[in-house]
């Protein structure tokens, strides 16, 4: 009997315990001053900006809520770095691009802001900014970066380099891919790998091609063919696990990045062929940082934003990532062609290329445009 | 003799001591309770059965709003249903790669975890210990590596059973996990445990004595198997059978790292396709949700009108029992080299590919250069991680958190379902089982959306997350629940009830300890369960709030897989560790309910 009764005391405690346990709630009022410190900060001439800022965010408390789809093993050191630099804490909230920007939107909408900076993919900075939930920067820092990676609301801090990437015990040299249009060939029937979410480089790569003399028709039989040579996969992570198991000889585009980190191991896996040199057009996707119009730490929110365009830049490089401004001992791009990223293409997207892809994939034709 | 006893069972003795007068024949029970509702029963019962509704309506009226709301804002719509099913969508295919995807590892899952658990319950079988891992191990392993570990072991052509077993001993390569078949196979091993936790309760609230009569009276052990011991579980059978073809339908890791290599597309994997485009077609994933709702709906009220003469199942009567297990005589060194072959395949054989992965810094087929270069480093990553203990004490708090809450509400509600004629208890069953087919992501979005406009401190807190988890585990609570409740005859209820126990006394006396094998089982479920739970969690959680899977979902974004391996790894040791003292303290617990009775 007694046993009965202990056990249902301690269900009983166990769901209190638990109730008040779980406390620590984020304040979340939201902010309507933090407009009054961008056009503050924004007001000053460039040279005192930071400095500003810096002064503000001691008076905030020192701290950063920062969102990003940057993976745990960058986004660690970044805001490591960050914080050794100007002493403030940084909180990272990590989810891939999607949930980030779904959270930071809901949030919004609740008119409760949590996050400070946000860092995360180009369709997703590009629907943040479309929403009007980030604000304006001019500081020095934009002086940087290329015109390319400068947006309205958000800036480029790094680019993902698409590029085919294969297994050397599998594709020997002398057989890799030299273009795009080699992932048709019939020889590697079988052996390529799609990536299911990879629409925007199905739309780079195809206005590539009809900018470059192929007619609407080619292009087609093109995508027929490489979708006829491939299987499907998930996850550009999962594939190079699968890549460097030598379980898929090939992968029709993974990011330069995730292939390098892969082979530093010691992995059999290259994006490169043996000359150390390659034809294939590399799309280098923006990736970029925002302030969130109603932060709660919005100096500390410009200070992360200037600092991941200066010195940040060179932690990105040690870690092995494509940065948006020219940092020396940067060899991310060694052997590579760059080409323009269609910025523009996608910025108007309204999600007929992720259709049209899914419809490619899926092996059905696609309806409308 | 059933007409009866239903009588008896539905304007039966009250919980009151005295007697009530036959006015209150019709509303029953539920209302004499609430008719007095201060009173510590009726704030229970009321409670519960408002908790429920309340944790099952929030996401589905979201959805719904969602799904019929037209483009303009107003007014009803169906256009997401056509932009869903409609087109190039292929729904038709879709549908039926589902269902025979989801029938198939539900009766997959059905026939080894309904074996195991009488070979465990009811036979003298050796090794009855390696049970215990063989049901829990599949649980524990994320479903993310339990799949990754299978496409090591059964792809086509450098597959490891292929590769090692296959082709030097028969010359042929015919294990190819990325089909129809592979799924089920994967997704029924993982789902086996299941149907093994609910059965095994099942089994041991069964009197032997009912089979022991059918032998005497000359029934051979096949006939007396179909005959009387199938048809008396039917109840834990049904909800074990509803909850698996449901979470197959409703699962994706499976059919995403096993059925899209070769274009099976199934469901979810148009849900994924849907949700993870920008803008987001809420509408269209609603519409999605929505079809595996009327799937699920139609499972529940078929398996309601399975058990509808509940009389017949009632196995835990008043009458003393002590279930004897069944001398397998010569079958028993088959039986136990069965028992040895399940565990290598669901257990040894999984696991056995992460520790190996676990050990190297990158994945590839052993041979000799990768096994002279095996290393701990990746188990030194593991506890060097900064938030390991943060995450694994956060994982502990939510899921025991879960767990408890889930048990305790669902056996008060599955009451309230079973034994009483409230009005709108069937919709209550029927609520209480929606959240099984609302995609994560959308849960998660709409306890934000909920709970960042609520004042009270819950958005941003642990406690977002528990009430995610209690809302998502509810069904499986529910299903554990009921079927336990549906073995109880009611007549002991009533015995207590007319020895002058009040509803309190008697809930906490009889139903519940009666029910505890079921209430253990759905509790190590949800626990377990809940340790992996990502797709909600990963809009939830809150800086410095981790939980494992959230640490899980990191390594695998990094491409760590083999560090993720090495945390499966120790996921597994410790949830065996924890669930063994679970079993320990409920197994004093189950041998007191012996003697009381």
């Amino acid at each position: 009997m007694s046993t009965r009764n202990t056990t249902l005391a301690v269900a009983v405690l166990l769901v209190a315990a638990v109730t008040t346990g779980c406390g620590g709630a984020v304040t979340t009022a939201s902010n309507a001053k933090a407009s009054g410190v961008y056009t503050q900060i924004a007001g000053l001439p460039k040279d005192q900006q930071r400095a500003k800022a810096k002064e503000l965010a001691k008076k905030e408390g020192s701290t950063l809520s920062l969102y990003t789809s940057m993976t745990a093993d960058i986004a660690t050191p970044v805001a490591d770095a960050f914080e050794k630099k100007y002493g403030i804490h940084v909180n990272v909230f990590r989810g891939n691009s999607e949930t980030v920007l779904q959270r930071a939107m809901q949030e919004a909408q609740a008119g409760k802001a949590g996050a400070d900076a946000v860092e995360t993919n180009f369709l997703e900075m590009t629907a943040l900014s479309d929403n009007k939930i980030l604000a304006a920067f001019n500081g020095s820092a934009l002086g940087k970066v290329e015109p390319t990676g400068k947006f309205r609301y958000w800036t480029a801090s790094r680019f993902n380099v698409f590029q085919p990437a294969w297994n050397t015990d599998l594709i020997k040299p002398g057989q890799e891919p030299h273009s795009w249009e080699d992932l048709a060939l019939p020889k590697y029937k079988g052996k390529v790998t799609l990536e299911v979410s990879d629409s925007d480089w199905f739309e780079n790569v195809t206005k590539y091609w009809l900018d470059h003399g192929k007619s609407q028709a080619e292009v087609d039989q093109l995508w027929k063919q490489i979708a006829a040579n491939a299987k499907v996969a998930k996850g550009h992570t999962t594939m190079m696990q699968f890549l460097t198991a030598g379980q898929t000889p090939m992968e029709a585009m993974n990011y330069t990045y995730i292939t390098d980190r892969a082979a530093e191991k010691g992995a059999p896996v290259t994006h490169l062929p043996k000359s150390g040199k390659s034809s294939i057009p590399a799309f280098g996707r923006p990736n970029g940082v925002g302030m969130i119009k109603n932060a709660q730490h919005p100096a500390a929110a410009w200070l992360f934003y200037d600092w991941l365009l200066t010195d940040g830049q060179k932690e990105l490089v040690k870690l092995g990532l494509t940065p948006s401004t020219k940092v020396p001992g940067d060899k991310s791009l060694t052997g590579i062609t760059l080409v323009p990223f269609d910025v523009k293409g996608l910025s108007k997207d309204d999600g007929s290329w992720d259709k049209k892809y899914d419809a490619l994939l899926r092996g059905v034709a696609s309806v409308g445009k | 003799m059933t007409l009866a006893t239903t009588t008896t069972r539905d304007d039966g003795a009250g919980p009151a001591p005295a007697p009530q007068p036959p006015e209150v024949t019709r509303p029953g029970r539920l209302v004499r309770l609430l008719r007095r509702p201060l009173s510590l029963q009726g704030l229970l019962v009321g409670g519960a059965v408002i908790i429920v509704g309340y944790l099952a309506v929030v996401p589905l009226g979201y959805l719904i709003h969602d799904t019929f709301l037209s483009a303009d804002g107003n007014g009803v719509s169906f256009g997401a249903f056509s932009r869903a099913y409609g087109g190039n969508s292929q729904s038709g295919e879709m549908m039926l790669n589902s269902l025979w995807f989801a029938v198939g590892a539900a009766a997959l899952a059905l026939v080894l975890g309904t074996s195991l658990a009488y070979i465990q319950v009811r036979t003298d079988t050796p090794f009855k210990a390696l049970f215990f891992a063989a049901s829990l191990v599949p649980l524990i392993v994320p479903g993310i590596l339990y799949a990754t570990s299978w496409i090591f072991l059964g792809d086509p052509s450098s597959g490891l059973l292929n590769a090692l077993v296959f082709k030097p001993l028969f010359g042929s390569t015919p294990i190819n996990i990325y089909s129809v078949w592979g799924m089920i196979w994967v997704q029924g091993l993982h789902l086996a445990p299941v149907a093994f936790l609910l059965m095994v309760a099942a089994f041991r609230a069964m009197d032997p004595s009912l089979e022991e009569s059918a032998a005497m009276s000359g029934a051979s052990r096949i006939t007396v198997l179909r005959r009387v011991t199938v048809p008396l579980l039917r109840p834990a059978m049904i909800s074990a059978a509803l909850l698996m073809f449901v979470q197959s339908l409703e699962s994706f890791e499976v059919p995403g790292l096993l059925g899209l290599q070769n274009g099976i597309y199934v469901f979810t994997s148009r849900i994924y396709f849907v949700l993870r485009a920008y803008p987001v077609d809420y509408g269209a994933a609603g519409a999605y949700a929505i079809g595996l709702l009327v799937i699920a709906a139609a499972g529940v009220l078929l398996s309601a009108w399975l058990q509808r003469s509940s009389r017949n199942f009632q196995t835990v009567t008043g009458k003393a029992f002590r279930p004897r297990p069944v001398e397998l005589g010569r079958a028993r060194p088959f039986v136990g080299a069965g028992v040895i072959l399940y565990f290598l395949l669901t257990v040894v054989l999984p696991v056995a590919v992460l520790v190996y992965a676990s050990l190297l810094k990158y994945y590839a087929a052993p041979t000799h250069k990768t096994l002279s270069q095996m290393t701990l480093a990746n188990y030194r990553q593991v506890l060097n991680m900064p938030l390991a203990f943060t995450a694994l004490k956060n994982s502990l708090i939510v899921g025991l958190g879960a767990a408890t809450a889930v048990m305790l509400l669902t056996s008060i509600v599955s009451w309230v379902v079973l034994r009483t004629k409230a009005p709108g208890r069937r919709a209550l069953d029927l609520l209480a089982f929606t959240p099984i087919v609302i995609p994560g992501l959308v849960l998660g979005l709409a306890l934000s959306f909920v709970y960042l406009r609520m004042p009270l401190p819950i958005y941003g807190t642990l406690l977002i997350l528990l009430v995610s988890y209690c809302t998502r585990y509810l069904p499986y609570g529910m299903r554990y629940a009921s079927s336990a409740m549906a073995q109880m005859s009611p007549e002991l209820e009533e015995s207590a009830a007319v020895s002058g126990a009040s509803w309190f006394q008697t809930f906490r006396r009889v139903v519940l300890p009666l029910m505890s094998g079921g209430i253990l089982a759905g509790w190590v479920y949800i626990l377990v369960v809940s340790f992996r739970e990502l797709s909600s969690t990963i809009l939830l959680y809150s800086p410095g709030k981790e939980v494992l899977s959230v640490l899980i979902w990191e390594q695998f974004e990094n491409g760590q897989f083999t560090t993720l391996a090495a945390l499966g790894v120790l996921m597994v040791v410790l949830l065996v560790v924890l669930v063994s003292v679970a079993y320990r303290l409920g197994a004093r617990f189950g041998l007191q309910n012996d003697s009381a009775n």
